[in-house]
């Protein structure tokens, strides 16, 4: 997988307790026990990381960490 | 009046702590009973105010003791508190996977709430604005958690509740578990209290109301109960756990019982925000209840685990409550000396001592007590640990509200 990825890994480490290796791009958040609470705080740490605005409802229980990333790749970069 | 054959006795089958004096109730309770000093240093969350000394936990990884895939999501009050409750239903032998959860209550005590991630997220909220504050934020603070929490842990169905009587809060709620046990709404109870809020802003505001100590350059003597040069308490963090059982029950599976408790009373002083009534007519109208409620009589209680926090208003109150309710013959004691003032978790950390006091038959001493306050005609446990018959004590607390809460406890 490609930077955007590699970044979103770092954060799930940073932020919420993973290990790199815990986590693959198939992986969906329902999957890493990420509920409706995280998937918010997670919005909030992307939004700070790749400067772009998320809605609630980018990142979903059943979307794939493959799938976030292109919802993040595909936001425009605030100024 | 509860005589003694209409006495309840709620058995002490597990106990957890995780304290400044040690983590774990093995190292909490050696640390407790060698009394060499305040368990307290400087805090260096507390590094820019004049107050900065506390009995803070530096070697608690909330990651290790929880899992790190939980962990950050939850207040360093939670952490606290499932670490201990973990412990003490370990310690208890009883079987969380086996257990009917539905008969299984928890009743925690806490003074303030997850006050530490309230000033984070509040620092967020002026720095970057509303849409940037943790949506975890109310799970964080709102001081019920750590009880929902423990029975997420735990699959406790039963009820469930935090006490909030501000420094007696650990003390309402032992009491409280034991009432529901009582009234036979549950089989087991997972009882006790948690504090973490050792942060700037609380800790400013009991440094401007003028409660903590002015030894700020050496914390290992400045929290020191009953002694003349006393000057204010050190803010303290912690939490302790309890497993309680009807006696009965307890005996039929063959558990390991440290002490029962066996009374409780509660009242209020109706009289002032923060100093307690100098006459004590409320605080002794909670400790003749507990023993009422023990069906003990006051010359029979040989040892008091005293509220004694190190500031000079409550330890002279204290002491002249003790003795014109117990008399001059108790023998006296204040962990406070060694673990400082853990507010909604000292009750229950003092609880737990208590049972532990009762279980091995020996008296911690209270730290730093090196000139007894002449004011204070009482027999203080000082310098080491008294080898003691104890069949009977009673644990004081009292908080900032004037509430008034007291366990009688006896041997099991």
């Amino acid at each position: 997988m490609n930077d955007t990825y590699e970044r979103v890994v770092r954060l799930l480490v940073r932020n919420f307790g993973f290990e790199t290796g815990d986590v693959s791009p198939a992986d969906t958040f329902s999957e890493l026990e990420l509920d409706s609470l995280a998937l918010v705080e997670l919005t909030l740490a992307v939004q700070q990381e790749f400067g772009v605005k998320l809605t609630d409802d980018d990142l979903g229980a059943q979307s794939t960490l493959e799938e976030a990333v292109k919802v993040i790749e595909s936001k425009p970069v605030a100024a | 009046m509860a005589g003694a054959a209409a006495r309840f006795d709620a058995a002490v089958t597990g106990i957890g702590m995780v304290t400044a004096a040690g983590i774990g109730t093995r190292e909490a309770w050696e640390t407790i009973v060698a009394a060499e000093g305040t368990a307290a240093s400087r805090v260096p969350a507390l590094a820019a105010l004049p107050a900065s000394a506390g009995c803070w936990i530096p070697g608690y990884d909330a990651d290790e003791a929880i899992g790190r895939r939980k962990a950050w999501r939850y207040d360093r009050s939670s952490h606290f508190a499932l670490t201990a409750a973990a412990e003490a239903v370990g310690d208890s032998g009883l079987d969380p996977a086996a257990w009917d959860g539905t008969r299984v209550a928890v009743v925690l005590g806490s003074g303030i709430g997850g006050a530490a991630s309230w000033e984070k997220q509040h620092n967020v909220l002026l720095k970057d604005g509303p849409l940037s504050v943790s949506p975890l934020l109310i799970p964080m603070l709102a001081v019920n958690m750590s009880a929902g929490y423990v029975a997420m842990q735990h699959g406790a169905h039963g009820p469930n509740l935090v006490t909030a009587t501000a420094c007696a809060s650990g003390t309402t709620a032992v009491g409280t578990a034991r009432e529901l046990l009582r009234q036979g709404v549950c089989d087991v109870v997972i009882t006790g209290g948690t504090e973490a809020c050792l942060i700037p802003s609380i800790v400013s505001g009991f440094a401007q109301m003028g409660a903590l100590t002015g030894r700020q350059d050496d914390p290992r003597t400045a929290s020191r109960p009953f002694d003349a040069d006393r000057d204010g308490f050190v803010p303290a963090e912690g939490a302790a756990v309890l497993v309680l059982e009807r006696a009965a029950d307890a005996r039929a599976r063959g558990a390991h019982v440290y002490a029962h408790v066996s009374g409780y009373g509660a009242s209020a002083d109706a009289y002032h925000a923060t100093a307690p009534d100098p006459e004590g007519t409320s605080a002794e109208l909670a400790l003749r209840a507990a023993l009422d409620d023990a069906g003990l009589s006051p010359d029979t209680v040989q040892h008091v685990n005293a509220h004694g926090t190190s500031t000079p208003l409550n330890d002279a109150a204290e002491s002249r409550l003790i003795r014109r309710v117990l008399g001059d013959r108790p023998a006296v004691t204040s962990v406070k000396g060694v673990v400082g003032h853990s507010l909604g978790a000292a009750g229950a950390i003092e609880a737990a001592v208590t049972a532990l006091t009762l279980d091995r038959q020996l008296i911690p001493p209270t730290a730093n007590l090196d000139r007894q306050d002449p004011r204070i005609e009482l027999d203080v446990v000082a310098e080491k640990a008294r080898a003691a018959d104890v069949e009977a004590a009673v644990s004081n607390s009292f908080g900032f509200g004037g509430q008034n809460a007291v366990l009688a406890l006896t041997r099991a």
